[in-house]
């Protein structure tokens, strides 16, 4: 065995803690999870079962911990994990798997797969079997803080892009402010328009907001990767940052993993509980209309539907607010099939769209989302995840279907009733 | 006339016909066109700086563009190349000079606001990120552009 499979093995029998045993003891092998997993449905390959790509974690399992399991060992029948087989099971932990939690939501027995998946993963990750893509990503998260490489540079030119457009200021590092807005990457590289429509807002609803210097970007490479470590470092750099500007609320951004990373998981990552409270920003957006702050004018008379990010609203719970918000603005709003609650990811998620040997099964995975579009045929698609919006962007550019994709944010802020003081609406 | 600020310069592109603002964008997008080595967007911005394009081209011009602009997303995880990202914007900004006419809105307000996040990126490459003069340019241009529209 060698060094990094046997660190691997220790590591993946350590993740086997108390919930993980009581899953794999309490699986039925009923199968329902495959049809609930969009790599199965549209590959029909009996490989993505959910459950399945679990297997060799379920051995080790049954091999540490049960009776049978061992007498299987001792006789040689159940084999050990070796370093080619955690290799093969690369393309099932990372390349097909979304982390979305549809599995987890119609497991009969109360399973949380995804749970198992990222405690899988950190095993994978020790062992050296992680995606090229995504181990770049978590170097460049350790090396600068960012997985994309976004450095304070580039986020003051953004600043000032955004300033010039709306002629508000954008605040950077203001103590005592009530909001820490954070940015995730991606909306840094590709969507300004995100911070411009988050300036126009806050200032409409007279509140304070400031960005962090040192605590801006919100994407946690290290849930996507499942290493808990690095998890914990990126968390820590944005409790430090909202503790030191004393900011009573941090608004994470259209990103769904950044919201699990830092709303579930963030304090119990860090061992204690935050001193701030989290929000997505569809829900700073909808708790601004019930208090009246957020005051729109006119209706999109296209017909309009909205994709759930599987953070958002499957393993987040956050399903009613960013409905609240279509129906202020939309006159025609057509939910998918499925929406809510058991929405169907785009594909992207959980650091697949990171992965570039993922891309092929990635567009296959999409003709789940084009069935569903195909269902209501909307004019336009509002989302509340940048990764969600480009992976959503490539499968219909993909299967040339013209459909025109936009971030609720935006949307909200392009039905503003009055223009940002002495300034423009943003275009 | 002059234009002093983004309010003025709004307003005064608000002011302009669909046909003079798809001009317009067109300068301001011309001016970062050597930013993008993509053949569909300088496509779209030579149909849109030649004029008296058909509603039909337009969507079609419209529709490469599209293409051009989620071809250079960058994608969550990938380390982030300014230099290509430029490009990216240069590819929103052709789109908004070839909208076609009945989804127009304020198309040049858009392509400048796109032009100058092109600017901008350019700038992040070089390192510095707030360094460029890209709005004071399209003051002028616009600037310019209205005062030959008088003179005509």
């Amino acid at each position: 065995m060698n060094a990094s499979l046997d660190k691997g093995v220790r590591v993946l029998k350590e993740m086997i803690d108390a919930p993980i045993a009581s899953y794999f003891a309490s699986c039925v092998h009923c199968g329902l999870c495959a049809e609930a997993c969009l790599f199965y449905t549209e590959t029909g390959d009996p490989k993505y079962t959910p459950i399945h790509k679990l297997a060799p974690m379920r051995r080790l399992y049954e091999q540490e911990y049960t009776l049978l399991g061992r007498l299987k060992k001792w006789l040689g029948i159940s084999p050990p994990v070796t370093d080619s087989e955690l290799g093969a099971w690369q393309e099932l932990v990372y390349n097909s798997c979304t982390l979305c939690g549809r599995c987890s939501a119609v497991c009969p027995v109360g399973n949380d797969i995804v749970y198992m998946v990222r405690k899988f993963r950190e095993g994978m990750a020790v062992a050296g079997h992680a995606p090229a893509g995504v181990i770049e990503a978590t170097r460049r998260t350790i090396d600068l803080g960012s997985p994309m490489g976004v450095k304070l540079h580039a986020v003051k030119a953004q600043m000032k892009h955004v300033e010039e457009e709306t002629g508000i200021a954008v605040p950077l590092d203001v103590e005592g402010a009530e909001y820490m807005v954070q940015l995730s990457s991606m909306e840094i590289i590709n969507f300004p328009e995100y911070l411009s429509a988050v300036a126009r807002i806050m200032q409409q609803a007279g509140k304070t907001w400031t960005l962090c210097s040192t605590g801006f970007e919100a994407t946690n490479a290290g849930i996507q990767i499942g290493v808990s470590d690095l998890a914990r470092t990126i968390v820590m750099r944005i409790v430090e940052g909202a503790e030191r500007l004393k900011v009573k609320t941090v608004i994470s951004p259209e990103c769904g993993h950044a919201y699990t990373a830092i709303r579930w998981e963030g304090p119990n990552l860090i061992g204690r509980p935050f001193t701030f409270r989290v929000q997505h920003i569809v829900e700073v957006l909808d708790e601004f209309r019930a208090q009246g702050l957020l005051k729109t004018q006119g209706m999109e008379t296209d017909r309009l539907t909205f994709h759930d990010p599987c953070q958002l609203a499957r393993r987040g719970g956050v399903i009613e607010p960013q409905r609240n918000l279509m129906r202020m603005v939309a006159k025609h709003f057509v939910e998918l099939p499925e929406a809510g609650l058991m929405n169907w990811c785009c594909g992207g998620g959980g650091g697949v769209s990171a992965n570039e040997e993922a891309d092929a099964l990635r567009l296959t995975a999409f003709k789940r989302k084009q069935s569903q579009l195909e269902a209501v045929h909307p004019d336009r698609l509002v989302t509340a995840c940048a990764v969600c919006r480009t992976t959503i962007e490539e499968g219909l550019e993909h299967y040339q279907m013209k459909l025109p994709v936009i971030g609720l944010t935006e949307l909200i802020a392009a039905h503003l009733t009055a223009p940002a003081a002495g300034g423009p609406e943003g275009g | 006339m002059s234009i002093h600020n983004d309010s003025e310069f709004k307003a005064a592109l608000e002011r302009l016909a669909p046909d003079r603002q798809r001009q317009v964008a067109a300068r301001f997008a011309r001016r970062v066109a050597d930013l993008s080595q993509d053949v569909r967007v300088k496509t779209a911005i030579e149909a849109a700086s030649r004029g008296g394009v058909s509603e039909a081209e337009l969507e079609v011009l419209h529709q490469a563009a599209n293409s051009a602009r989620v071809e250079s997303f960058t994608r969550c995880g990938m380390e982030a190349d300014w230099s290509d990202q430029t490009g990216h914007f240069v590819a929103k900004a052709a789109m908004a000079c070839v909208r076609p006419t009945a989804a127009a809105g304020n198309l040049a307000w858009d392509t400048a606001m796109h032009a100058r996040m092109a600017r901008t990126c350019q700038t992040i490459t070089e390192g510095t990120g707030t360094g460029n003069r890209e709005t004071e340019a399209q003051y002028r241009l616009l600037e310019d552009f209205l005062n030959q529209g008088v003179r005509t």
